[in-house]
């Protein structure tokens, strides 16, 4: 692989794409914390040359027949090789893609938004640690590779959360976001031991072969399945470790929008689609996917209805679409998760970074307040928005609108037409959140204290953090048009399941009316003169501390902490510490002293004290060799 | 053979117990090297047991070696206990440590 890795322009494309951001983050690290600016320079830097190599690969793959793969040896260690290297085929080129651009028009939109921060150099070190985890983790060839990078990722974004470590709630953010990765790594990882146990490695397109049946038996594939699916449920936010993602918004705004919305959480949907022939062996784990989609989706949802912060509106959307996509896939359609995947990056990515200009110039989270000191004359930003909520909440002629329609298409395809309906449900409460906060926004009720002098542009660097907000506003806008284009790329993948996904004419239009049906809704509520403004939900107040309170789950989990595993499990890990362990090792020290004493008394040069050892020591021996 | 072997051997025992207690015990070198006598007599006695068991006599002659070994190292230790005391002017073994 070293030795003619240079004869092969793709592998040397993939090469640079992935290990450029890991040079930059080094020498930020090592040399240029000191120097904000180069360290900013250095980054970008990279992350535009791993763009160009990406856009070079998905170029020059576009019509790729059979996964290109590239493996050396890593580590070797007796019969023992694992494998290094990388996976080129349409799912992971696409995300590649994905991944470079967002991560570079994140990291360009930064230079205004972490302008004269005290850690600008750490934030671009840790952007450049994230970006390289990433792009290596969605070419990995096999699942161990997968892994590391994996929690490489999520240790990036444990860092990137707490990036304001001064801010005791920033740490406890970050924390909380990596523990509870981490329970959905350990089943991850379970159930890759068991995949490892069955087929000997863990080779992706190995697992993903046709013949990987014969190999296991179908209740273990389902296991395996169930367990790998746990590190989707963790890394996704999906039900029911979906806490910590509201929680994540502690960290920048640029951070959010790169990994809480575009790219680490859609880690889990890519492994759902990378691991997607291997998943569909398995109905009954399909099913089980199906219903966490669901019910992650609607609960979401109804959290998204009644809060007030700007970015935790958009924090539960990005759960709520990732169930979406889970759904979509666990209806059978891959193509459907993949396109949204690929959509919801784009506007996802646009709504954080534009929440971020209205917080940067209002320092205020609350939309309200956000209204009420002119966050519309924010022009770029409240276009831009719109655009993007019209997206989200899958308007046509916006992106969301088409891959959201192939999902229900997907969803109607099944026979139990309960998914259907939960999906048009679905639909309908992101219209209606998403535009509850738009016409909040747009028609400021005490508009009084709307004061021309404080705000806006004089925190410079307004310009930087536009450009980005444009260009995503023009993917967004022209994406959807793009969809025959990408169902043709996505047909060229290696071992998806040919599902053809029913035409229903009338989709279009369910899709449609649900969505306006929340906005017509939200308008009634917050948008038409003389509206107060409050939502029906929030005039029943158990229902409003139900939602506010995230369905009580954090709730849940600080009694069963409390309870449980602090009141028994680590109370008896205490008792065994302090009786068990510290009491031996106190025991071996002063037995250790006591016999030191009594053997001193022997050294003391009495001539009788040598006798008397001579003679118990024969006597011991004697013992010793007749009995 | 009168007495039983088992008797010739618990006499033997006690005797060889008896001194090393007395070699273990007592503050005087005198009474030290009178209890490796006795040691050495509880080991000579069993030998004599031994061979009336056997009907060999070889034991016996072993014995006679002994008792010469015994008065040759009685006269050598007392000997050595003498010089000791001109040098210390004590008897006691606990005085002798100066190799501590």
């Amino acid at each position: 692989m070293i030795a003619n890795w240079l004869n092969e322009p793709s592998l040397t494309a993939a090469i640079l794409a992935t290990f450029l951001p890991l040079g930059a983050f080094l020498l930020i690290m090592v040399l240029t914390r000191k120097h904000p600016r180069l360290s900013a320079g250095l980054s970008i830097a990279a992350i535009s040359i791993s763009l160009i190599s990406a856009i070079f690969l998905l170029a020059r793959h576009w019509h790729l027949d059979t996964p290109l793969e590239y493996t050396g040896r890593w580590l070797v260690s007796g019969d023992v090789a694992v494998p290094f290297g990388y996976l080129l085929d349409h799912t992971s080129l696409l995300m590649l893609s994905v991944v470079a651009v967002i991560s570079f028009l994140v990291q360009i939109y930064s230079l205004g938004y972490m302008a004269g921060d005290a850690g600008f150099s750490r934030y671009y070190a840790f952007m450049s640690l994230f970006a390289w985890a990433m792009m290596n983790m969605t070419l990995s060839p096999t699942m161990l590779q997968l892994y590391i990078f994996w929690e490489l990722v999520g240790l990036a974004s444990y860092l990137l959360i707490g990036f304001w470590y001064e801010k005791f709630s920033a740490t406890q953010a970050g924390k909380k976001a990596f523990v509870m990765t981490r329970f959905g790594d350990v089943a991850f990882f379970l159930g890759l031991l068991l995949v490892l146990v069955h087929l000997g490695n863990l080779n992706i397109l190995e697992m993903n072969a046709p013949g990987v049946t014969a190999r296991m038996s179908d209740t273990y594939i389902t296991i395996s399945a169930l367990l790998i699916f746990g590190g989707i449920i963790g890394k996704s936010a999906q039900f029911p470790l979906l806490t910590w993602l509201p929680d994540a918004m502690e960290g920048p705004t640029p951070v959010s929008a790169l990994l809480h919305s575009a790219t680490m959480v859609a880690a889990g949907v890519y492994l759902f689609g990378r691991l997607f022939p291997f998943f569909s062996h398995s109905a009954g784990a399909m099913g089980i996917f199906l219903i966490i989609g669901t019910i992650s989706m609607l609960l979401a949802s109804t959290m998204a209805m009644v809060t007030r912060d700007i970015k935790q509106v958009w924090a539960y959307s990005t759960i709520s679409q990732l169930g979406f996509m889970i759904m979509g896939m666990a209806a059978g359609s891959y193509y459907a998760g993949m396109f949204h995947l690929t959509t919801h990056a784009g506007f996802k990515a646009l709504l954080f970074l534009c929440a971020g200009v209205f917080i940067h110039s209002f320092e205020s989270n609350d939309m309200f307040d956000i209204s009420r000191q002119g966050g519309r004359r924010l022009k770029t930003p409240t276009i831009c928005t719109i655009i993007a909520a019209a997206a989200l909440a899958g308007l046509p002629p916006f992106s969301g609108f088409f891959s959201k329609e192939v999902i229900l298409g997907a969803l109607a395809d099944l026979n139990n037409p309960v998914w259907l309906v939960a999906g048009l449900l679905g639909a309908f409460l992101t219209a209606y959140y998403t535009f509850r906060l738009i016409f909040i926004i747009l028609f400021p009720r005490e508009s009084g204290t709307e004061s021309q002098s404080d705000h806006g542009h004089q925190h410079g660097g307004y310009w930087v953090m536009g450009w980005p907000l444009i260009i995503l506003a023009a993917v967004t806008v022209i994406m959807g048009f793009y969809r025959g284009a990408l169902e043709a790329f996505f047909q060229g993948q290696q071992g998806i399941p040919a599902t053809p996904v029913g035409h229903h004419a009338w989709m279009p239009f369910a899709a449609i009316a649900s969505a306006l049906g929340g906005v017509v809704l939200a308008w009634l509520e917050f948008g038409r003169q003389g509206a107060d403004q409050v939502g029906f939900v929030e005039k029943i107040a158990p229902l409003n501390n139900l939602f506010a309170q995230r369905w009580y789950i954090d709730r849940f989990y600080r009694r069963f902490l409390d309870i449980f595993i602090y009141g028994v499990v680590s109370n008896l890990f205490n008792q065994n510490d302090k009786k068990v362990i510290d009491g031996g090792i106190d025991g071996l020290g002063k037995g250790t002293v006591a016999t030191g004493r009594f053997v001193s008394i022997l050294h003391q040069g009495m001539v009788q004290f040598r006798l008397l050892t001579i003679f118990v020591v024969l006597v011991l021996l004697g013992l010793y060799f007749f009995f | 053979m009168i007495v039983p072997f088992n008797h010739v051997l618990a006499l033997a025992g006690l005797l060889f117990l008896m001194g090393i207690f007395c070699v273990v015990v007592r503050r005087s070198l005198i009474m030290i090297l009178l209890g490796v006598e006795v040691m050495l007599n509880a080991a000579a006695i069993i030998l004599v047991g031994a061979s009336l068991l056997w009907h060999n006599l070889d034991g016996q002659a072993i014995v006679l070696f002994v008792f010469a070994i015994a008065a040759a190292e009685v006269s050598v230790g007392l000997a050595f206990i003498v010089w000791a005391y001109r040098r210390t002017g004590s008897v006691d073994p606990e005085n002798y440590n100066i190799l501590k």
